[in-house]
């Protein structure tokens, strides 16, 4: 687990940690591949909510390089398929994520991110 | 042209029933015409239907039924009855050439005794089927169910057979298939559970409540042990757990237990991902995300809310900090420390949070205790804020206390960002004594205290 579409979506919170927080900086990764069920309107329905950028290097950082650089206009059946595959059947199991900001690191063992913060972190 | 069915329910949460259908309904998008006056102490309901394909939905779908019948009959007495089906010969015509059939007759409240139902049987020649009858196989059943008033004790009962309130007479269209499915989720064969995991039945309803489906995504803050993860993925939801400890999702092996259970389950694939944070101080980058938010937060019995902080000492954070980094070995992981989270604070954070977090139409599902006598309307309005509107409440009564399952919709395409949920002032946890700032004070709030109290009036 920690999916690239769970990676996408988490910033790093720590207190004042506002501005240059995302995408955070993984390291140290071990991949799984898990096939799962391809829904395309989920797919399609989930794109607004994705930070292309910051998908396609996670992917390329992972050894996937299936997606165009550049978010394309068309939205076929090949790009949905290869996004649903970068999105939800790339898992990272153990690592860790670094915020690029503040350092912060969250771990990730056994596929389950520890997203904490220590006590001087919260607001 | 819509018909009656005629729906039984089993004899269990009886406030769940509606809500259930009105979510089904709503899901696989079609109406229901309910009774013009509902008695929820009848587990027998007549709905109006526009076809028969979504009695089987409802049948295939809702946790709560029995069996779904289509209506051609229903009276006080059996006179009625046999002038009702006559008057309804063209919906059960086809049936009379070759068809095999059976005819079952049953009682609520009432086991009727075998010669009776002979005899009722029997009184029903004049319909002249022509088919075979099966009792294994057949290929359609006829069901004359008669409805007693629920009496205490099994001898007094039978002298009542015959003295019915209400007698219907149809076909079956389906039993209820998804009710078996609370064998299926039962804790006892789960591969993982804890002391805090839900039961098998309230959670396949939760999921209901949630409208899970395929692509559709549906996140529980408070996970814990996962017991609505594997009733949302069955139904084809993807699913994101998350949870303040670790350890709840964990267990003790090192393959984490919510996805042994989930591979027992046949689900894992849509566990989406489990997380461990505090959804107080959450990571998400934006809002809008999810379709459903089902959760059964702590409340204090079994499982104390807790959230990222440290209650009030002498000691200053920033002394606490020191005394931490110089004693704190450096092979160990750093547990930070968490601090009691009010019932009520949590119900109202967990609404504004929600609003944030779902999309437009998104629904939160969660329990609620509450003190049954002190219990009012109004306390549920306490939590609400703007563009999230109540839905669903219904209560699961366990006698001085109780908890009702609250559905919440979010009813703006508004988008909110994310909230952090800081409080200026320290949360303690109090005896109910708090002051008086003329709002109104839900009976929820201090449940814990209140319960270990034993629901007594507090003395002045």
């Amino acid at each position: 687990m920690v999916r690239l579409i769970t990676h996408n979506l988490l910033a790093c919170h720590a207190k004042g940690c506002t501005s240059n927080n995302f995408p955070l900086q993984l390291k140290d990764v071990q991949i799984a591949l898990r096939e799962a069920d391809f829904n395309p309107d989920f797919v399609r329905g989930f794109m607004p909510k994705i930070e292309w950028n910051a998908l396609v290097n996670a992917a390329r950082q992972l050894g996937d390089s299936s997606l165009p650089a550049e978010q394309p206009e068309m939205i076929d059946d090949d790009l949905l398929k290869a996004l649903h595959h970068v999105l939800l059947e790339i898992h990272i199991e153990e690592g860790q994520m670094t915020c690029p900001n503040c350092n912060h690191v969250y771990p990730i063992s056994n596929g389950i991110p520890n997203m904490l913060l220590a006590e001087h972190e919260i607001a | 042209m819509p018909s009656d069915y005629l729906v039984r329910f089993a004899q269990v949460h009886d406030e769940f029933r509606i809500p259930e259908l009105l979510s089904v309904s709503e899901l696989f998008k079609f109406k229901i015409g309910l009774p013009p006056k509902i008695d929820t102490s009848r587990a027998l309901m007549i709905l109006s239907l526009d076809s028969e394909e979504h009695a089987l939905i409802l049948a295939r779908r809702c946790i709560l039924i029995k069996s779904v019948c289509e209506l051609y009959a229903s009276g006080t007495t059996y006179e009625e009855i046999h002038e009702q089906v006559r008057r309804n010969h063209d919906k059960w015509s086809r049936y009379i050439p070759d068809t095999s059939f059976k005819f079952s007759v049953t009682g609520y409240a009432n086991a009727i005794p075998q010669d009776r139902q002979l005899d009722v049987i029997n009184s029903f020649r004049w319909m002249d089927l022509r088919g075979k009858i099966d009792m294994k196989n057949p290929e359609v059943t006829f069901v004359c169910h008669e409805e007693y008033l629920y009496i205490e004790g099994d001898r007094v009962r039978s002298l009542h057979d015959g003295n019915f309130i209400a007698v219907h007479f149809g076909r079956l269209v389906l039993d209820g298939s998804a009710r078996p499915l609370i064998r299926t989720f039962s804790v006892k064969t789960r591969e993982y559970y804890g002391n805090t995991s839900m039961d098998a039945e309230i959670s396949l309803l939760m999921a209901n409540q949630a409208l899970a489906a395929p692509g559709r995504l549906i996140y529980d803050p408070f996970v814990g042990t996962g017991s609505m993860a594997y009733t949302c993925a069955h139904f084809g939801s993807l699913f994101i757990g998350s949870d303040i400890d670790g350890r709840q999702m964990r267990g003790k092996d090192s393959s984490p237990g919510i996805i042994r259970s989930a591979n027992q389950y046949g689900v894992t694939s849509r566990i989406l991902d489990l997380l461990t944070m505090d959804v107080t101080q959450h990571p998400w980058r934006v809002g809008g995300l999810f379709d459903a938010i089902v959760t059964d937060p702590p409340y204090g019995i079994r499982a104390g809310a807790k959230r990222l902080g440290r209650k009030k000492t002498r000691e200053t954070v920033t002394e606490r900090v020191q005394t931490f980094i110089a004693t704190r070995e450096s092979d160990q992981p750093y547990v930070p420390p968490t601090k009691p989270y009010e019932l009520s604070e949590l119900v109202s954070d967990l609404v504004l949070f929600s609003r944030a977090m779902l999309k437009p139409q998104g629904r939160l599902i969660f329990f609620l205790p509450t003190v049954t006598e002190e219990y009012e309307e109004v306390d549920i309005d306490t939590m609400l804020c703007d563009g999230m509107e109540v839905i669903a409440n219904s209560l699961q009564d366990f006698g001085n206390w109780g908890r009702r399952l609250i559905t919440i919709k979010k009813c703006t395409d508004e988008s909110y960002p994310p909230p952090m949920l800081r409080r200026t002032s320290e949360v303690e946890i109090h005896d109910g004594d708090g002051e008086d700032t003329g709002a109104h004070i839900p009976a929820h709030k201090d449940f814990r205290v209140k319960y270990f109290q034993g629901f007594k009036k507090s003395v002045p």
